[in-house]
């Protein structure tokens, strides 16, 4: 028996190493050619723009190919990068988000790439460049920028006569016009899970969640703007005049669809996602300024926005850095992002938008890319996030959801989180006090 | 009892198609009622037959079973979507649970003849072990599997997914069952004093009457692997090895950069249960689930 | 079941290899059973001895691995996730369990009685389900629980009603276990409905010709001679409860009900992806199989003295 397994075994092996080959072959050009030969970079990376971006650096680098994969959106594929990390098998770049990045250099999956990163903070604001560096070295190539911004349905605006509101309470104000000239419509989603969302109408009040001084942590998410922000949301929950819901839901696009969900104040990426749902609606919507805490106040946070970086992992931690480095400051890669919607993170990048057509979900809004340099000249230059924000971001989701549900203070979620994120740097060893 | 109930399952069928019916009425509330739950197990796979016709605005805004006008937009989109990525997902799967089943058929079934026509030192642990394998959650497995995988650098490669699928203690446990009941222990007798050793026994005498048993046991473990979601999902990140459980499940997790798929896993998803359907309705005849049954008489 | 015994005309090689005969035939269920069970079990439990603590200066500093004790299982029976879950995991089993059973046993002897009309269709229609993965049969549900997708409130609406929305408050539970019982009625199905073909028909005859009905037949006689296969799928159904991840993984993006750590194996996920926490995660995996071996082995012990007495 064991003489007839051996080649039934073999011909398994066979066809699926056959498989392999096939498959891995269909992606790049060509895969390691040898010592002298080009290099290959693998790179993960999610999201519709990075292909074209890719295909760009590969015409124009023939030594250096780079073979994409999508290891999943933001929070798998960080998750599956630690873990990889740790496997011995994590690519050479990958993208990640700004948020995160502090937990992927803790756990050694960022390379510092200062040595390579001559010349490279004068391509970024301030803002922008803070993002990336932590006690004085570079860990990642900024990619694209999320600066908060009002994208809101212009139409049904128009129908109920609402003026675009500049500050919150304009935004409280016009919210109950909403809700009571159609009970059916709302005039924002506030979704528990959207932490990042959060986060920046914190910073906006001016929150500082983490902040380092020497080696200490300081931690502090129930500070009074903070505080103030949860209240303010709670009271649009507690009189009906918000949906609270997970957004992108076949429900949430449905509503979206139909008109009765009229704002989304998030990321400027905000019109390339509600475009993927409601394309038919296009021309409806347009995007203006996040709405102030305090009139004239022209501050915002970021959401979302990511940079590329060089893991540990590598053998080619050059060539990685450039092609980093390209895909953050290039004007082609800036082109293939502005097509797909994406806001380059390079001031070069943000000029190029100056010179292109608004996205595909406001084609009558002229002054779209005026506009996002604008927001993105006040965004707050100083952000600091910890090392662990993905406990911040698990605790904050589930204590939010459950504080939605159970109609619980949202002010005391905050609490929650600090006290998880807290407990789990002490455990791991850092030095931390508690505001 | 145990030997009865054993033996039971070869004469059962006939029995049964003798059996005189002699009540004509009292049919009705039965009938209802297996219509209805009929229906009950129908209604999702019709509403996803349904649903992979409607394009995307459709989806939200006419009634959940009305056909919609874009099937074969939605069709071509899907084989479209990433270079193909949806066929390569399918031919994934293919390999995992074909070649999976396979080999891990082959193996349960030596190992089950093993343990039940054999008497040797050490059964009874052999036989624990796998009783506490069938017993284990297999997903708890999964990550320390990965870091091992990863130690000996078969992670993020078919064999990472394929390799803890030949294992199934449940598989084993079902061929040693089957085994017992199929295989009697004199015509083994007679081979051997005809003159033929333990491999040739094995593969000309138990083996062709093990079959139907390792049919079960190949379906049991091909739907298995076909359906299973974390161990590709925590072994793999290069999509173009994924499974098509993990496909779909990427179309709806996109992250907060790009929405979610619906319309693509919806027509996927359509798609890529036919052909597990239509298999099931061939081979429902083969199936020996009586076998997982007798099992519990250990 | 009875030793093979050699004939004593055989030589002593042959014999020999006879006695290696059994062990050459494991060896391959061996080996992949060491390698892809024992030692990975091992492992988890190496591992939850562990964890990443500080080993360095600067703010961000550098984490090594070293022995903690047993602080990872304090932490996994301390967090009041992990008894959240398990509560949760209880309502869904005592809702998931007893269903699927309850319904693949009533049609399981539904489909066994005498003159049912079709019965072929139904047989075949309740199994489909078997095939459906769980990521696309939740997929499927999800879409038919959405208030605005859902056909049940289109049908409300239409007749003047409020539409109810399935997926949040005391609903939920039996939402998501319904998912469960669609996909396992058909399995657990046509195994009791093969037991029920497996029993000669003369054992009910007699009392048919005693004029015993089919109810009758079915409570006294049928069910307790399957009662073997309603253990071995009840069993099942159980471990599977405590397997749940899939259904509420998929659903969470669609409501905000479902937390992260809504069963425990939601929680090892998040422990050991989300958060990093590798031995958290292996403590908690080792006690959740643990807990399950001891629920599994009682429950076994249990059913086998009562419906098995002498055996």
């Amino acid at each position: 028996m064991m003489r007839r397994t051996v080649p039934a075994m073999a011909t398994l092996s066979a066809v699926a190493l056959a498989l392999a080959a096939c498959s891995s072959g269909t992606g790049s050009g060509g895969d390691d050619a040898g010592p002298d030969g080009p290099i290959t970079l693998d790179y993960w990376a999610w999201g519709t723009a990075q292909q074209p971006m890719v295909d760009a650096w590969n015409a124009a680098h023939p030594d250096i190919q780079v073979k994409r994969t999508d290891a999943g959106g933001g929070t798998d594929s960080s998750a599956k990068l630690v873990t990889a990390t740790r496997a011995g098998n994590a690519p050479d770049v990958a993208i990640v988000e700004y948020n995160t990045l502090p937990a992927m250099i803790v756990a050694g999956v960022a390379a510092d790439i200062s040595e390579h990163a001559d010349g490279l903070e004068e391509e970024f604001a301030p803002g922008v460049w803070s993002q990336v560096t932590f006690d004085g070295a570079t860990y990642g190539v900024p990619q694209d920028a999320g600066p908060q911004a009002l994208t809101y349905n212009k139409a049904r605006f128009d129908e109920l006569g609402i003026e675009v509101p500049t500050t919150w309470e304009e935004f409280a104000e016009a919210a109950e016009t909403v809700h009571e000239a159609d009970p059916d419509s709302y005039i924002t989603t506030f979704a528990p899970a959207e932490f990042g969302g959060f986060a920046g109408y914190a910073q906006q009040a001016g929150a500082e969640w983490w902040s380092v001084d020497g080696d200490t942590w300081t931690v502090d998410f129930d500070d009074d703007a903070s505080v103030a922000v949860a209240d303010y949301w709670q009271d649009l929950i507690d009189r009906d005049l918000v949906l609270a819901e997970p957004l992108l839901t076949p429900e949430w696009n449905a509503k979206v669809n139909q008109g009765e969900v009229l704002s989304w104040p998030a990321g400027l990426w905000a019109a390339g996602v509600l475009y993927g749902i409601a394309e038919e609606s296009a021309g409806d919507w347009a995007m203006a300024p996040l709405p102030q805490w305090e009139e004239g106040d022209p501050a915002v946070g970021f959401q979302g926005g990511s940079a590329v970086v060089v893991t540990t992992s590598t053998e080619h931690a050059e060539a990685a850095a450039e092609f980093a480095r390209w895909m953050g400051t290039a004007d082609e890669a800036s082109a293939a992002q502005i097509e797909q919607g994406q806001y380059p993170a390079s001031l070069a990048g943000q000029e190029l938008t100056l010179e292109s057509d608004p996205p595909l979900l406001m084609p009558q809004q002229e002054d779209y890319w005026e506009t996002a340099a604008e927001i993105t000249r006040t965004t707050i230059p100083e952000i600091s996030w910890g090392p662990n924000v993905n406990v911040a971001s698990s605790a904050f989701q589930d204590a939010m959801s459950t504080a939605v549900t159970d109609g619980a203070p949202l002010r005391d979620v905050l609490t929650t989180t600090e006290d998880e994120v807290v407990e789990d740097m002490r455990t791991t060893g850092f030095e931390v006090t508690q505001k | 009892m145990s030997t009865a109930t054993m033996s039971r399952p070869a004469g059962g069928r006939r029995l049964v198609a003798d059996r005189p019916r002699p009540r004509p009425r009292g049919a009705i509330l039965p009938t209802v009622v297996l219509v209805l739950g009929a229906l009950y197990c129908l209604v999702p796979v019709v509403w996803v037959l349904v649903a992979s016709t409607k394009s995307s605005s459709e989806l939200f805004s006419t009634f959940t079973f009305l056909p919609g006008s874009g099937l074969v937009e939605n069709l071509g989109d899907l084989f479209a979507y990433g270079d193909g990525q949806y066929a390569q997902w399918a031919l994934n799967s293919l390999v995992f649970a074909g070649v999976g089943a396979v080999a891990c058929t082959l193996v349960s079934t030596m190992a089950g003849y093993a343990l039940a026509k054999y008497d040797f030192p050490g059964r009874q642990v052999v036989f624990y072990a796998i009783l506490g394998g069938v017993l284990l959650p297999g997903i708890t497995l999964a990550i320390p599997q990965y870091l091992l995988m990863s130690k000996i650098g078969l992670a993020g490669t078919y064999w990472s997914v394929l390799l803890p699928c030949l294992i199934s203690p449940f598989g084993i446990f079902l061929a040693r069952v089957y085994a017992v009941s199929a295989v009697p222990t004199e015509t083994m007798e007679a081979a051997r004093i005809d003159g033929a050793n333990d491999t040739r026994v094995f593969v000309s005498v138990a083996l062709p009457m093990m079959v139907p048993g390792m049919v079960t046991i190949f379906l049991l473990q091909f739907v298995g692997i076909w359906n299973n979601f974390l161990l590709p999902f925590i072994m793999l990140s290069d999509e173009r090895m994924y499974p098509l459980t993990v496909g779909l499940y990427t179309l709806l997790s996109k992250g907060s950069g790009t929405p979610s798929l619906y319309t693509l896993a919806i027509i996927g998803s359509a798609v890529a249960i036919i052909p597990l359907v239509a298999m099931m309705l061939v081979l429902q005849r083969y199936w020996r689930l009586d076998l997982i049954s007798g099992g519990l008489k250990g | 079941m009875s030793a093979v015994t050699d004939p004593p005309s055989l030589a002593y090689r042959r014999a020999r290899r006879r006695w290696a005969a059994p062990y050459l035939f494991l060896l391959p269920a061996g080996v992949l059973f060491i390698a892809f069970l024992a030692i990975p079990i091992c492992y988890a439990l190496y591992l939850s001895f562990r964890g990443m603590r500080m080993a360095g200066g600067g703010p961000f500093g550098v984490r090594q691995e070293t022995w903690v004790g047993l602080d990872n299982y304090v932490a996994a029976f301390t967090a009041p996730e992990l008894l959240a879950g398990l509560g949760r995991l209880a309502i869904y089993g005592i809702i998931a369990v007893p269903l699927t059973l309850g319904l693949a046993l009533t049609f399981a002897l539904l489909l066994d009685l005498p003159r049912v009309r079709g019965a072929r269709f139904a047989r075949t229609a309740i199994f489909i389900p078997y095939a459906v993965p769980g990521v696309v049969a939740t997929l499927l549900w999800g879409f038919l629980y959405l208030p605005s997708t859902s056909p049940g409130n289109w049908i409300l609406e239409r007749v003047g009603l409020d539409g109810v929305d399935v997926l949040h408050g005391g609903m939920l539970f039996p939402a998501v276990a319904n998912i469960a019982v669609w996909g396992g009625v058909g399995f657990n199905m046509i195994i009791l409905y093969t037991s029920l073909r497996g029993i000669p028909a003369d054992v009910y005859e007699a009392a048919r010709l005693d004029g015993a009905s089919e109810w009758d037949i079915a409570y006294r006689i049928k069910i307790p001679l399957v009662a073997p296969a309603l253990v071995l799928t009840g069993l099942f159904a159980l471990i599977g409860t405590l397997q749940v991840y899939g259904e509420p993984t998929t659903l969470r993006p669609m409501t905000s009900e479902i937390s992260q750590t809504w069963v425990p194996l939601m929680m090892i996920y998040r422990d050991a992806f989300t958060r990093d926490n590798l031995s958290l995660a292996a403590a908690s995996s080792v006690a959740l199989a643990l807990g399950t071996l001891v629920v599994s082995v009682i429950l076994l012990r249990l059913t086998q003295k009562r419906s098995f007495g002498e055996s």
